[in-house]
């Protein structure tokens, strides 16, 4: 045997009381589960006082970029993720056209915030074709890849630039399928789409101009392999996001394919989106549809600098015409010390500082204000015997206004609501977006989170039922059978952790980019050992080891 | 019937961590159904109606944002 962990709680990822004993891996595969394994292993893990589950899979990420540089998808890996889904809302980086590199690079940097450093001479180009991205990741990966191919880049090869004009033709049609046909037998594990996201010149993406004809022909090439369909809704609209629901279902029924949409969101401006959305997604799997709503566990947070006028500052009119002002009006504005004190009057009524007394400074450029960032504007306030609001201009303008603000937990955010809705038995845990946003909030941790919040304090889960979820729950809605489960015959993905301890630790500024690009991200906490096909890919103890045993998997 | 009218205009997270406004239009018949701006919308929705507060949003005409919503901005 290569690997033995010892003397664990077994969660296997079926949901069923979990159970002490040992774990056996060979060739890459599990070999045996529970009991005392005899002899000794090539490497053991003494895993006493840690749960030992399937590794976790992430299904909503847009790690397509960083694989070619970090396959081990960091700090995914650490958290216990073994297997990505990249390629999500329409945008992979394959098949593309070398002409069509712009048009892809633009998209990505407007709807997942990735900054030039990351293509511009991070990695070479070499593929046009689905398998010869798939070819640039070989021997890279730390981590399992379940790559989607993206309708707007499937659209942009047949169509060129109509494909942001007008709908297909027949014979484009026919053309998009052969192609689709081509990724799948590659190696794509669905196709993604998207209603909502727009380029870089704020215009519909590719895949937004597509009729539904074209939909259904394409869900039709994934219904000759039973592959899934990922859409992103209009989900800031409840009524359009259940017409959604119906048209998947359709799509579902008639293909006999899985299909699912990202995101649901919970929020106290629109709470009855979440039932109504899951009454539909009820009613629609009742009939046969496979249509799952991802929920993401963590909540959302707000970002803001006064750069721009953000909403966070149209609480009054003074803050809000103030931050309105063309860029030198505005800072000879918050310069002077009477607009200044007007200003926090109307932020600090009465002196009630509770507005933005727990917004955190997330970045300065200043050197010596580095040391502020990750502390609430109330501790610096004190500190300085100031309030929030005059603390909070003080270091907009020793940073150029370019100094950002994080108001965490306002929207996604009542643990009583989000609890029940992630443990609701059709929800679909995902929408992580990992590897997206990286320069405005960190993407990874959401199942740290998860056993934080929703097993730990609240209950919402038992420890089996949350690790089903993320594990086996998720294999069995994308179609990938040999992975989500401790079983023998089973790939060796395997995750091992303090269930008293994982959680997500705190957001901070990394410079782990190319060319030292700045991003935000989350170590873990709680996690002890994480193994990809039967290699130690991660541990507290070593850290990311050199192992590249990912591969790419599908349905 | 009566005009729509913009009920109320809250501010919410959105996907991407920004803030968005979330507008409540109620309809002549009682309906009412919501849309989403983002910060650049928004700032012309506050042009249009002449206000520079949240709350007198309220009571705008829901014919603001029809031509918002048609005429993206810069």
């Amino acid at each position: 045997m290569d690997l033995i962990i010892r003397n664990g709680r077994l969660v296997d990822g079926t949901g069923l009381p979990g159970f002490l004993g040992d774990l056996g891996v060979a060739d890459g595969r599990i070999v045996h589960v529970g009991g005392r394994i005899p002899g000794r292993a090539a490497r053991e893990i003494d895993a006493a006082g840690a749960v030992v589950a399937p590794g976790f899979i992430d299904p909503h990420t847009h790690f397509d970029v960083q694989l070619l540089w970090d396959g081990q998808a960091r700090p995914a890996l650490e958290h216990g993720i073994t297997t990505v889904v990249p390629g999500n809302c329409s945008l992979s980086l394959a098949p593309l056209k070398a002409e069509h590199r712009p048009r892809l690079v633009g998209m990505f940097q407007q709807i997942e915030e990735m900054p030039d450093a990351a293509f511009d001479g991070a990695f070479e180009w070499t593929w046009e074709s689905f398998d010869g991205y798939l070819d640039a990741l070989e021997g890279k990966l730390g981590v399992n890849v379940a790559p989607l191919a993206g309708h707007s880049v499937i659209r942009l090869w047949v169509m060129g630039d109509a494909a942001t004009e007008r709908a297909a033709t027949a014979e484009e049609l026919t053309a998009m399928q052969a192609l689709l046909r081509q990724c799948l037998e590659a190696g794509a594990i669905g196709l993604s789409t998207s209603f909502v996201d727009v380029d870089e010149k704020l215009q519909p993406v590719p895949s937004r101009y597509a009729h539904f004809e074209e939909i259904d022909a394409l869900a039709s090439v994934l219904g000759e392999y039973g592959r899934m369909l990922q859409v992103v809704p209009e989900f800031y609209a409840t009524d359009i996001t259940l017409a959604r629901v119906d048209q998947l279902a359709e799509l579902s029924l008639k293909h006999q394919i899985p299909t699912t949409f990202s995101p649901l969101f919970d929020s106290a401006a629109t709470p009855d989106n979440v039932n109504r959305v899951l009454a539909r997604v009820s009613e629609q799997m009742a009939r046969g549809a496979r249509v799952w709503p991802q929920v993401q566990t963590r909540p959302i947070d707000i970002s803001f600098t006064f750069e721009v006028a953000s909403l966070m500052f149209a609480f009054t009119p003074g803050w809000y015409v103030t931050m309105r002002l063309p860029r030198e009006e505005k800072i000879a504005a918050l310069s002077n010390p009477e607009r200044l004190d007007e200003l926090v009057d109307a932020a600090e009524p009465g002196g009630n500082i509770e507005r933005f007394e727990s917004v955190r400074v997330r970045a300065v450029i200043r050197r010596e204000d580095e040391a502020l960032v990750g502390r609430t504007l109330g501790d610096i306030a004190a500190e300085r015997g100031s309030t929030p609001a005059r603390v909070m201009v003080a270091i907009a303008l020793a940073n150029d206004l370019q100094a950002s603000f994080l108001a965490a937990d306002l929207g996604h955010n009542d643990p009583a609501r989000i609890g029940p809705l992630l443990a609701h038995p059709m929800v679909h845990i995902g929408a992580s977006d990992g590897g997206a946003h990286i320069q405005s909030f960190a993407t990874y941790g959401d199942t740290g989170y998860l056993f934080r919040h929703f097993v730990r304090d609240r209950q919402d889960f038992t420890l089996e039922g949350a690790v089903k979820k993320i594990t086996a729950d998720t294999a069995r809605i994308w179609g990938i059978t040999d992975r989500g489960l401790l079983k023998p015959g089973m790939a060796a993905d395997i995750t091992i952790f303090d269930p008293d301890v994982i959680d997500r630790a705190e957001e901070e500024v990394a410079h782990d980019m190319p060319e030292q690009g700045m991003r935000y991200v989350r170590h873990a906490r709680g996690i002890e050992a994480v193994i990809v096909n039967g290699e130690l890919a991660w541990s507290t103890q070593g850290g990311y080891s050199d192992a590249h045993s990912g591969r790419v998997v599908n349905a | 019937m009566a005009e729509a009218t913009i009920e109320r205009a809250v501010v919410t997270p959105g996907h991407d961590g920004s803030a968005e406004l979330l507008v409540t239009i109620r309809y002549g018949n009682g309906g009412s159904g919501h849309v989403s701006l983002d910060a650049g919308a928004a700032e012309r929705l506050f042009d249009l109606c002449g206000v520079t507060r949240l709350e007198d949003l309220a009571g705008q005409p829901w014919q603001h944002l029809t031509h918002i919503l048609d005429t993206p901005g810069d």
